[in-house]
């Protein structure tokens, strides 16, 4: 397995993790089973997760194979990057345009920023994934 | 993926030269040895310059390399 499809699926992974979390307490709130205040400093922890995660696994997978890592990436690896953005970029904008329309729903801007994360959110997911696909089975 | 119309001896070259690797032939065409790999099983058609690298590291005319299998669009 190349660097950069380790990297996708390390990205995939802990996005997916860690953000399954945090919708988790998003999905608390709207319940009303807490308030957005209280899982605030949760949010930023899982945040920070994120990022410790995305670095310190890079930072492994890279200490392992340094040659890889350090390269830049060839043309079938930038072509997949490429054909993997097309669907995440769709699903970005659908996201998008949904966050635009619970203006008609409520109005609260909070929830209108959720939908708008996690749109972004399901984009990298759809990115990472389509990327797995196309090293797994060829482009 | 679509079907593959493009085939390749790209195995059989590397056997005959000393059993190169993958990953050397990779170094001189400065690709990854996954991509070397894809390329011989037929899972990724190479741009031209890259296939004329493959030709140029065995010495052989690029038609040696690959072989088109496609039928004429035109016809």
């Amino acid at each position: 397995m190349s660097f950069r499809e380790k990297s996708a699926w390390i990205s995939f992974v802990v996005i997916a993790v860690v953000f399954a979390a945090y919708f988790w307490n998003v999905a608390r709130v709207l319940a009303g089973q807490v308030e957005s205040r209280e899982v605030y400093l949760v949010s930023i922890g899982l945040l920070a997760a994120f990022v410790v995660l995305e670095i310190v696994l890079h930072l492994a997978v890279a200490l392992h194979s340094p040659g890889e890592a350090r390269a830049a990436r060839d043309e079938r690896e930038r072509l997949i990057e490429l054909k993997a953005t097309r669907p995440a970029f769709q699903v970005l904008v659908v996201g998008a345009l949904a966050g635009v329309g619970m203006i008609h729903v409520t109005s609260s801007t909070w929830l209108m920023s959720q939908v708008v994360l996690l749109a972004i959110v399901l984009a990298e997911l759809v990115k990472f994934g389509v990327q797995i696909v196309y090293f797994r089975q060829g482009v | 993926m679509a079907d593959c119309a493009i085939r390749n001896r790209i195995r059989e070259l590397r056997f005959d030269h000393d059993e190169m690797t993958q990953q050397a032939l990779a170094d001189r065409i400065g690709v990854t040895r996954q991509t070397v790999n894809a390329i011989e099983l037929g899972k990724y058609s190479p741009s031209l310059e890259v296939a004329f690298r493959i030709a140029a590291v065995f010495r052989v005319p690029l038609g040696e390399v690959f072989q088109y299998d496609g039928k004429d669009r035109k016809s």
